[in-house]
């Protein structure tokens, strides 16, 4: 069992764990060394922790997390280890200084303790050289990624002595509270996924160049169209930082033996060089191969020359991009020989590392997509070229075909048999590919089964022990008319053979609220009566799911937002994935809540809220959290602001998710009871105006514009219960047509309209 | 015998009561354009169309152009009428004053251009491509190019062209063939075949200008590799004098169904000398200017056909006596009836009515959203504007010309016989009018435009400008009973085009191939309620002015009976469009393509 944690070294990497070890709710010591002739011999180690509660994105998911982490220093606290039973190194990467505190670590910690380093360069058995059996039985490497907090790979490599016991209690603890993937690796230099991300990002710097690309063309061909993230690869080396590079590579050429193709792309390249010397680092320094340049008190957006190494305006890459993998690879154009030239390079580099890194593919797949978050691993990307193809584009280029690649020949690197996925493994046969235990995935129930039912936007899976799985499965997993419809039912499906009800997918957003795109149509073309059966059809819809006779359980991971948020307020109980980020947005578009929303929220914070007595305070509080469009930047913050309640439960790693929310839909459907219909006491439109009035002093403030005026009037009129009075209650209809009229009223403003659109077309909001 | 005289108080309804020309003098440049200056400019219009023009359709028709070894001759009266149209200043009458235009209001240029495709189809053809040409390079052209050509252009002594088409490519220009390579001097020598080209030689001006769509030597490969290039016929030199014959040549006339007295030419150039005209490889952007223009301007022949077809199926329906009324001789002193007294004939001259009426009404709405794209400075007004004149123009085109196609063959029809035979001139009208469902984009192009890039451009933003003010105006005369008549229809309608506006939304996203089978019967479906909403409008303007007792009584009772005629008798057509729009286009995709 971990209950303390130590980490030694506060650098960015360092804090970093040890802030998310908080955001498990476990106690961590977080020590550097002391600094020369310094005041406050934490200084920084506690400088670390106050700097991470300013960054973005946080490294924190609550202020509570952040007094969970106790500073120190090496000096004065070491003898406090004692108490932690993982103690994880993250200090600067040199053998000499690590080893020198391995020494001192090992003279107070308990026995049976942890220690880890999180080094990303150094062997295992290098760090354990003339170290104590005793200390190699309790020592691995634990690679993390950054930022800690929200990649979600850990790389775990032990050495020969290591204890198996010490190793599953570390990646038990990374997996149930850290919500990290543990991927086993060998000891070789950059483990999986550095030593093939740092290749691949080295032969796309060398090929852009050497092909005359720009950098907004390497990015454009290297990101969306192989499923990496828009940053491609300048962008990212932007975001790590350029002078990591040298020294990276340094490691690498040094560590690996002379045949390793790394050798070939690694060239000394001046202008990269020149760029970290003045200081062009990337976004922690002036800028990089991207920049903001500020001059004349503009803000233009550049980027440098590949040739001439000067900034220049950044333009946006006309390349014709085939929206398929092997199209790309297969097209005669400029950007489709670069991709060919990297990505073959890369899968024959990640194909040459099985079994040398790793035993499986899964593995190597796993570590790409979660350490540098592409879409697909290599060998899936492989599988979308088709093994045979890919070999025999290889030879036709003159290029070695790795072993493995001829073992795939005539098959493909995984395949489906009997709903269960496989994965070829280096002795030719398959394997399947199993998850962790107690892992209960969506994707691998739908491989097994057809849904109970289906449209075009959402689905129902028997998945297990009575209890029933709604998904969307919309672009975006935005609310629309097909999901409403379904989702009714699913109501009268699930009311007759099943226990309970679990809404969850496997998106990365569970939903961006409701679809504006349609609703933006509909009001150009003037269909009134349409959109306000939309809003009336969502809102009798969510109240349905609110009083069906069995549990309903949310489970949201990513953005639940708007609509999305709303149906997780609807909900009996909800268990959130650690990084969901839930709000009420729809203020931002110019709208109020109108599926349910102000109505939910009104009742929670009057019941959940703690707040002095009477109608007003509540009102209040959802009036501040709904006109600013909060959204919560994790479901810790969501209990903090009621979307979730006290008793919600939080799940830390992704996969978990769907069996936890499995669990507390089965342990609500013991003896469920219903809802009882409550009414809603609102203080009526003496409220509104001091609402109104403090909407004013925004604006006065220039916090508010004009039309966020407009929009939180209407708002205030909702909370505030229209022309209500005290001593009346209003029934939940009462509450809901209050929603849906202002809602309406707000739809055919101009400045809404303006809103709508250009969130729509830029994604940003306007704020008019 | 046919007739034509212009409408001129039906188009001061649209101008002044309908649509509130007066508000176009709050537009920067257009101060001066009030009632007083403007309603002379239309009665010389009227004029010079009913006594130049007028006259010579027919003998233009019978004669038609020659060409002679590279030469082109217009028909007999063609030059003379010409110069008294170019003196008269109508060939500048919409263009800027900068460059010796008059600068009217699109406005009132629509107008006066409906008279000239009433009074003579053929000939307007020469003014108005100089006017497309204009057009181009006004907005796209160099100040050396524009201070060299334009002065002349507008003053009409020369005119212009639009090649586009080749022998292999005209709806889909990206197979172009036509190149153009670049010289040290900045200019270009230009080679290729272009055909169809209205006014591409002729008799009529000294020198002609093209405008040519052509291929640079490295330019990629379809639509996103052609330019914009400036040939003249003759050199042009630094003093404005014509100097050396240019590269081009007209290799032959096309022989074909009407607009015969306009020389459709077959262009060869051959190294011609060109100048770049907009940015390379950005020419359909630049000739998309003119060709947006071109197709409302195509829109109004159909309109103006209506018309003049309209009044000669009138006059001869009044004159024409043959047997009785069928309840009872109406009048019993004379041998026979005259036809105007039989129910199917007055379905035709109604119907052909309402398209001349309801046409003129829909562009007049047009007209102004082009003067506040052109003129407004308030950039909301303005995009909203350009907004609306995008999403109208295919259906200006299609629509007019369909209707127009129809109201002239309904022309023929009223006449029977004598309006078979030549010498009535009814039979010119069709045939006249056919080519207009066919250039500047075909019809089902112009759906196409409609389904495919109007609909869905900035999820329907376009379509806002013109859903909003119908949807307002329904809700404004909810409780209006003297109006109930005429918007009770137009809601029904205008339902029914939201629904097929929905269903295709949702299915051209993921089907575009049903979009593609509902494209025309959309587009006529959307024409119709835009025509209806005209029609309320209109019915709307002239119950308050008979309330108004303004003395023109039998005027605006004529509007409100052709409104209801509308309403009762051609909106309906909207319902069997809606149905045959929601039953998909399974049946044509499914067909086998052997089997046709």
């Amino acid at each position: 069992m971990i209950t303390k944690v130590a980490v030694i070294g506060a650098g960015v990497m360092g804090a970093g764990i040890a802030a998310h070890v908080a955001n498990a709710g476990v106690p961590v010591l977080l020590l550097d060394i002391v600094p020369p002739g310094a005041a406050n011999r934490n200084a920084i180690a506690a400088g670390a922790i106050e700097k991470m509660l300013k960054a973005e994105p946080a490294p924190f998911m609550s202020k509570a997390a952040s007094r969970l982490v106790t500073p120190g220093n090496t000096e004065d606290d070491l003898e406090k280890l004692v108490d932690c039973d993982w103690i994880i190194e993250a200090v600067i990467e040199r053998l000499d200084i690590k080893q020198a505190l391995y020494r001192r670590i090992d003279a107070v910690r308990k026995p049976g303790s942890v220690v880890s380093s999180n080094t990303s360069t150094i062997p295992l058995a290098a760090l354990l050289d003339g170290m104590s059996d005793s200390f190699a039985r309790d020592f691995c490497i634990t690679h993390f990624f950054n930022p800690p907090r929200y990649m979600r790979l850990l790389e775990v490599v032990s050495g020969p002595k290591t204890r198996p016991e010490a190793v599953a209690s570390v990646s038990h603890f990374a997996d149930y509270a850290l919500g990290k993937s543990v991927v086993t690796c060998k000891d070789r230099p950059g483990f999986i996924a550095n030593r093939l991300g740092v290749y691949w990002l080295q032969v796309a710097v060398i090929e852009a160049i050497d092909a005359g690309l720009t950098v907004e063309e390497a990015d454009a061909t290297l990101s969306k169209p192989i499923g990496v993230p828009k940053t491609g690869v300048f962008g990212l080396l932007d975001l790590v930082g350029l002078d990591l590079m040298p020294h990276i590579n340094a490691s690498m050429a040094s560590a690996l033996p002379p045949a390793d193709p790394f050798h070939g792309a690694n060239r000394e390249l001046p202008l990269i060089g020149r760029m970290i010397a003045e200081g062009y680092t990337g976004r922690k320094g002036k800028g990089g191969f991207y920049r903001l340049n500020r001059e004349g008190g503009g803000k233009v957006k550049e980027a440098i020359s590949l040739t001439t190494g000067d900034y220049r305006p950044e333009r946006k890459a006309e390349l014709e991009l085939p929206k398929k993998f092997k199209d790309l690879l297969s097209a005669d154009s400029k950007a489709s020989r670069y991709a060919w030239k990297v990505m073959a390079r890369t899968l024959s580099y990640a194909a040459m590392l099985v079994p040398e890194v790793v035993d499986d593919i899964a593995s190597v797949d796993e570590a790409m997509r979660l350490g540098y978050a592409w879409k697909f691993g290599p060998f899936e990307l492989i599988d979308q070229l088709g093994a045979d193809w890919f070999a025999a584009r290889l030879e036709a280029d003159g290029l070695p075909v790795p072993g493995l690649l001829r073992t795939a020949q005539g098959r493909s690197f995984y395949r489906v048999e009997e709903g269960q996925r496989q994965r070829l493994g280096t002795d030719g046969g398959y394997h399947s590919v199993v998850r962790p235990e107690g892992v209960l995935w969506l994707e691998d129930i739908k491989r097994t089964r057809q849904p109970l039912l289906k449209n075009g936007s959402a689905a129902l899976w028997d998945i297990g022990d009575g209890v029933a799985c709604f998904e969307f499965t919309s672009k975006l997993n935005t609310i629309d008319q097909d999901i409403m419809t379904l989702l009714g039912k699913t109501l009268k499906v699930v009311g007759k053979d099943f226990k309970a009800l679990v809404i969850y997918n496997e998106g990365s957003n569970f939903s961006a609220g409701a679809n504006l795109g349609l609703a933006l149509f509909a009001l150009n073309i003037a269909a009134w009566p349409i959109l306000e059966q939309t809003v009336a059809g969502g809102q009798a819809t969510y109240k349905a799911v609110k009083y069906a006779p069995f549990p309903v359980v949310g489970a949201p991971s990513g953005m639940a937002l708007g609509g999305g948020c709303e149906i997780l307020l609807h909900c009996d109980a909800v268990q959130a994935h650690a990084e969901s980020y839930i709000g009420l947005v729809e203020c931002g578009v110019g709208l109020v809540p109108a599926w349910g929303g102000c109505k939910e929220m009104l009742q929670r914070w009057k019941t959940l809220g703690r707040l002095p007595n009477g109608p007003m305070p509540a009102v209040i509080k959802v009036f501040e959290t709904i006109s600013t469009a909060t959204v919560a930047k994790s479901a810790a913050e969501a209990k903090e602001l009621l979307f979730l309640r006290p008793t919600d439960g939080i799940t830390m790693n992704r996969y978990r998710l769907l069996a936890d929310a499995k669990a507390k839909a089965l342990e609500l459907a013991r003896d469920y009871v219903p809802p009882q219909e409550g009414e809603w006491i609102l203080p009526g439109e003496g409220a509104a105006v001091g609402m109104r009035m403090a909407a004013e002093s925004f604006h006065r403030r220039g916090l508010a514009t004009k039309h966020d005026l407009v929009v939180s009037s209407l708002l205030a009129e909702v909370l505030s219960g229209g022309d209500a009075d005290v001593t009346r209650p209003l029934k939940e209809d009462e509450v809901l047509e209050l929603e849906r009229s202002r809602f309406m009223t707000l739809l055919h403003n101009a400045d809404t309209i303006a809103r709508i659109e250009h969130v729509l077309e830029t994604g940003k909001p306007l704020r008019n | 015998m046919a007739s034509y005289k212009a409408p001129l108080r039906d188009m001061r309804f649209v101008l002044y009561e309908l649509h509130n020309g007066a508000a176009l003098t709050q537009l920067p440049g257009l101060e001066d354009m009030t009632q007083e200056l403007i309603d002379p400019v239309i009665e010389e219009a009227a004029k010079v169309c009913e006594e130049v023009l007028f006259p010579l359709n027919r003998s233009g028709d019978e004669e038609g152009c020659r060409w002679d070894n590279g030469m082109v001759r217009t028909p007999k009266g063609f030059i003379e009428a010409y110069r008294l149209f170019r003196e008269g200043g109508w060939t500048g009458i919409a263009c800027d004053p900068a460059y010796g235009g008059q600068g009217v209001p699109h406005t009132v240029n629509v107008v006066v251009e409906e008279m000239i495709c009433s009074a003579n189809l053929s000939f307007g053809l020469y003014p108005g491509l100089t006017h497309g040409a204009y057009k181009a390079l006004y907005t796209h052209g160099t100040e050396a190019l524009k201070e060299r050509y334009l002065h002349k252009l507008v003053d009409g002594i020369w005119s212009g062209t639009m090649c586009l088409t080749e022998p292999h490519c005209g709806t889909d220009l990206g197979l172009s063939r036509t190149k153009a390579v670049p010289q040290d001097d900045g200019s270009y020598r230009l080679s290729g075949t272009k055909i169809f080209i209205s006014a591409g030689e002729h008799d009529l001006t000294e020198n002609i200008i093209h405008f040519v769509l052509a291929r640079l030597p490295d330019a990629p490969k379809g639509i996103k590799g052609i330019s914009l290039f400036l040939v003249p016929k003759f050199l042009v030199n630094d003093d404005g004098s014509l100097g050396a014959r240019n590269g081009v040549s007209c290799g032959a006339i096309e022989h074909k169904m009407g607009i015969k007295a306009s020389a459709t030419c077959v262009l060869n150039f051959d190294d011609a000398k060109a100048w770049l005209v907009g940015e390379p490889h950005k020419g359909m952007r630049a000739m998309f200017t003119m060709m947006n223009d071109e197709r409302l301007a195509v829109g109004l022949q159909g309109l103006g056909l209506a018309e003049v077809s309209y009044q000669g199926a009138v006059a001869y329906a009044r004159e024409r006596l043959q047997g009785r009324s069928l309840s009872g001789a109406k009048y019993p002193d004379k041998p026979a009836d005259p036809i105007i007294v039989h129910p199917d004939i007055r379905r035709m001259l109604l119907t052909m009515r309402t398209t001349a009426e309801g046409c003129r009404a829909l562009a007049g709405w047009v007209a102004q959203a082009v003067d506040v794209q052109n003129h407004s400075t308030d950039p909301k007004a303005k995009r909203d504007a350009e907004d609306f004149v995008a999403l109208m123009t295919p259906i200006v085109k299609a629509l007019f010309t369909d209707l127009g196609f129809e109201a002239t063959n309904l022309g023929i029809q009223v006449m029977g016989g004598h309006g078979y035979i030549r010498e009535h001139g009814m039979e010119q009208y069709i045939r006249d009018a056919r080519i207009a469902q066919i250039y500047e984009g075909t019809n089902g192009v112009q759906a196409l435009d409609l389904v495919g890039r109007k609909l869905g451009a900035h999820t329907g933003r376009f379509l806002r400008q013109f859903f909003h003010p119908v949807a307002d105006f329904i809700t404004a005369h909810a409780d209006n009973k003297a109006l109930e008549r005429y918007v009770d229809p137009l809601t029904k309608a205008f339902v029914r085009l939201q629904q097929a506006t929905g269903q295709l939304a949702r299915v051209g996203l993921s089907r575009p191939e049903e979009a593609g089978a509902a494209a025309s019967e959309y587009l006529r479906l959307f024409g119709l309620v835009a025509l209806a909403y005209q029609w309320a409008r209109m019915a709307e303007v002239s119950l308050a002015k008979l309330e108004q007792k303004t003395g023109e009584d039998d005027f605006y009772r004529a509007k409100l009976s052709t409104a209801s005629f509308f309403m009762d008798k051609v909106l309906p057509q909207t319902g069997s469009l809606f149905a045959s729009i929601m039953a998909g286009g399974a049946t044509m995709m499914e067909f086998p393509e052997a089997a046709f």
